[in-house]
């Protein structure tokens, strides 16, 4: 009986130690001694064909859809936008958690939503064969390398084959919930393939499941959500104004969520859009801020008039 | 590309680390903070084992190729380190063998006939046939095992030791006397630490005990600071005056081996990654090796652990002047073993493995855990001592193997005899080392049997004897009490306890080092 409850408790142990079901953990002092991951390339091609669509459709409204809608209320806007537009597009979007990703795929239109491919870090997504197997069926996510190197499919290839992409030019989750800086990536394809950029612009996302949160805050967080104007790169504008004009439309947006459009437009013009980058205090009073959730104009609960 | 050695901090996110303790192992979780010192990743090895050889031999530093020291009517002697390196032993062929092979290819080509091979074992037990056979390789042993030609040195036989004279501080040389009326003396040697090699070779490996006693004794070695820093080390100073006496006698090409830190072979190789960093599989092995030592009866566990075979790696090989070679060599050990760590601490916690210089084949008696803990390992640094002057030292080890009685038998009589009466290694060694040393029982077994020699415990109490000058406190956790006591030293159940019977000697909230080693470490401490 004790070598079973030995083993039990060795099991207990190494579960807890090394973290069974969760990522794994560097120490802090030896996480500059970490080797470069290597840049194992998984293939995607077969997430885009048609077995791996209609999977991925059961698993998205049967599946995620319900769940994702069980635990974060959302509220839409600007999806107008799509109407004039024909894709591909590239979806551009400030990046503050895991939800982000269902955020922005479960409010487009099913069409929009079905050709539309997840640029995901390789690093993260795709070091293990379950995980890129996971992302890239249920999300429909590829490989970008955050650190630069060859790829099975590079983001070219899959605008050229018609998706569409949302890309999160930070190339990482926020710490604290404000915008981070802004590559050049997105703005360099855009130019590149001719696509517009779709700015989108969400809040709510870092107060609901912020970085190191395994699961949404109970409560069913609100999280928000605009689509806006399709950009255009002009054919004399470099990819470095390019990007800087995707950033502000982003910041525009968001000061649209939060307050209004008319307001956000006068403050466009003359040029005083707040920061989305957040303000200059201390990290805590960042942090504060965003971990509040955006209102939603409708009421938080249903009314219960008609409750016998 | 090989990572270099780095101190950790323990914190939060840190899993818990393989604590070795005898034939088997730990997990232990330290406490927040804990200094955890990793050896370096093994370094690249060469890539031509044949050619490097060649090249070191064709080669040599401050000293004439082998070949030209090579002539018909000669005699040559080749002497080897015995099977107390490398820890564990080396999977074959032994990279003594591949040497001696090719030193024998040349003195067959230069047609040399007087030839003999000596297994430098000092005081050390007989090796077997099987042993030495393993070392030299098949063809060697076949070519010279029968004939009496390849041997072990006993340095018992009076006949056949020699007195070289004494150093200017009145040291005794005496060794091997065909060893030193030879023409040439070929010494091969496997560097694994920084204490091995140089003038030890020859001075200490062929020495009688009439030698040895100058610096194996408690006062030189509290002297040696440590003795795996040869310029600080009293002992070895003492071996450096006796070689270059011998070199006024005997001409000695000396041929230095380094290896990689490639201890464990699979699937034992997570022993020696960084925990955090072990993949599923190694998580099975681990528990899958825990669980299976918890049931298996302790033969099968001796057996299981005394069968690994390291798969080292050869770093790199240099032959030629003994001084010239071994600061070559010292350079590639410390490139494999040393970490810097900045500053000392309070606790030093050590877990000591199956296996030592001494228990090859054979079982970690109290005496040889105390050495290998305090004695190898206390001493794995540089400059300074991890611990600090009077600070507590924690080993784990059950010390509980018992006593080998084919090999180490007047460590029985050491144990239940002399430490009963007192532990202080200057006190032991001046009222019995003597008539331990002359016991001619002990003398017989050393000589006819395979056991090591009757002063040999005494030896093991000095190499310890820095450490318990140095420090207050040693407590072993997980051991046998009544052992422990015996030692002169505590036992604790779990480290939590032993850190709380440390806290009288360096408070409640002491700064804690652990040598995360076997791999093997030298810590450079600043």
């Amino acid at each position: 009986m004790s070598f079973l409850k030995e083993t039990a408790d060795d099991v207990r142990l190494v579960a807890r130690g090394w973290r069974w079901g969760r990522r794994a953990q560097v120490p802090r002092s030896a996480e500059q001694w970490v080797p470069p991951a290597r840049s194992t390339v998984f293939r995607t091609d077969w997430s885009r064909r048609r077995p791996a669509m209609a999977a991925r459709e059961v698993a998205q409204k049967a599946g995620l859809e319900p769940l994702f809608r069980s635990q974060v209320r959302t509220r839409v806007e600007g999806l107008d936008v799509l109407e004039r537009t024909s894709g591909p597009v590239i979806f551009v979007a400030n990046h503050a958690s895991h939800l982000d990703t269902p955020l922005i795929l479960l409010s487009l239109p099913d069409a929009w939503r079905r050709r539309t491919a997840v640029a995901a870090a390789a690093d993260y997504f795709f070091d293990t064969w379950w995980r890129a197997v996971g992302s890239s069926l249920l999300f429909n996510t590829f490989p970008i390398d955050r650190r630069g190197g060859a790829m099975a499919a590079t983001p070219g290839e899959v605008l050229a084959d018609g998706w569409s992409l949302v890309i999160y030019p930070e190339g990482t989750r926020s710490t604290d919930g404000w915008v981070g800086r802004f590559r050049m990536g997105a703005a360099f394809l855009a130019k590149e393939y001719g696509v517009p950029i779709v700015p989108v612009a969400h809040r709510g996302t870092f107060a609901a499941m912020p970085r190191g949160q395994g699961w949404p805050a109970p409560g069913r967080r609100q999280l928000t959500i605009r689509f806006g104007e399709p950009l255009v790169a002009g054919p004399d504008e470099n990819v470095r104004d390019f990007a800087g004009r995707v950033k502000d439309a982003v910041a525009v947006l968001l000061d649209e969520d939060g307050t209004t459009w008319w307001e956000a437009r006068r403050r466009a013009a003359a040029g005083s859009t707040p920061d989305a980058t957040g303000p200059k205090v201390a990290q805590w009073r960042r942090v504060w801020e965003q971990t509040e959730s955006p209102r939603a104009d409708a009421p938080a609960r249903r009314l219960h008039a008609w409750r016998s | 590309m090989s990572r270099p050695g780095f101190v950790l901090e323990v914190d939060d996110r840190t899993p818990p680390l393989i604590v070795h303790e005898g034939l088997g192992f730990r997990l232990e979780s330290f406490p927040l903070g804990t200094r955890v010192v990793y050896p370096p990743e093994s370094i690249p090895t060469v890539p031509d084992v044949e050619e490097a050889i060649r090249d070191a031999l064709l080669h040599p530093h401050d000293c004439e190729p082998l070949p030209e020291l090579l002539r018909p009517g000669m005699r040559l002697t080749i002497a080897f380190d015995d099977l107390s390196l490398p820890l564990p032993t080396m999977r074959a062929p032994d990279i003594r063998g591949r040497i001696i092979e090719q030193v024998l290819t040349m003195a067959a080509e230069a047609g040399v006939d007087d030839v003999q091979l000596i297994a430098a074992n000092a005081l050390h037990r007989r090796m077997t046939a099987a042993e030495l056979k393993h070392i030299v390789g098949e063809r060697v042993f076949r070519s010279f095992y029968p004939q009496g030609q390849l041997y072990n040195f006993d340095a018992e036989d009076r006949d056949n030791l020699a007195h070289l004279g004494t150093t200017d501080k009145g040291e005794d040389v005496e060794i091997s006397k065909r060893a030193a009326e030879s023409d040439l003396l070929v010494y091969v040697n496997v560097n694994l630490v920084a204490m091995d090699g140089g003038h030890k070779s020859v001075g200490i490996g062929l020495a009688s005990y009439t030698s040895l006693r100058h610096h194996h004794n408690a006062k030189t070695m509290v002297q040696s600071r440590s003795f795996m820093d040869h310029k600080h080390s009293e002992m070895h100073h003492s071996a450096w005056r006796m070689g270059r006496l011998i070199k006024e006698h005997v001409k000695v090409f000396q041929i230095e081996t380094t290896l990689d830190n490639n201890v464990f072979p699979k699937p034992y190789d997570f022993l020696m990654k960084r925990e955090w960093e072990w993949s599923v599989k190694d998580q099975a092995s681990m528990l899958a090796m825990r669980r299976g030592l918890a049931v298996a009866p302790a033969k099968l566990r001796h057996k299981m652990f005394h069968d690994l075979r390291g798969a080292y790696g050869l770093t790199g090989v240099n032959a030629g002047e003994v001084e010239a070679v071994h600061e070559r060599t010292l350079e590639k050990v410390h490139q494999q073993h040393l970490v810097e760590v900045q500053g000392q601490s309070d606790v030093l916690v050590m877990g000591v493995p199956y296996l030592g210089p001494y228990n090859v084949g054979s079982s970690m008696n109290p005496i040889l855990a105390t050495c290998m803990g305090l004695g190898y390992y206390f001493n794995s640094y540089r400059g300074q001592p991890v611990v600090r002057k009077g600070g507590a030292v924690i080993l784990y080890h059950p010390l509980n193997e018992g006593f080998n009685q084919l090999h180490h038998p007047s460590y029985v009589d050491f144990y239940e005899e002399v430490l009963a009466e007192s532990t202080d290694p200057a006190v032991v060694g001046a009222k019995y080392e003597q008539q331990f040393a002359e016991d001619p029982w002990y003398i017989h077994l050393y000589r006819t049997s395979h056991a090591y020699h009757g002063v040999h415990p005494f030896y093991m109490w000095y190499w310890a004897a820095h450490a318990m000058d140095h420090v207050d406190e040693v407590i072993w956790v997980g051991a046998d009490r009544r052992v422990a006591s015996r030692l002169g030293f505590r036992a604790a159940s779990t480290l939590a306890d032993a850190l709380e019977m440390a806290s009288g000697t360096v408070g409640t909230s002491p700064s804690i080092t652990y040598l995360h080693n076997p791999p093997h470490l030298l810590a450079d401490v600043r």
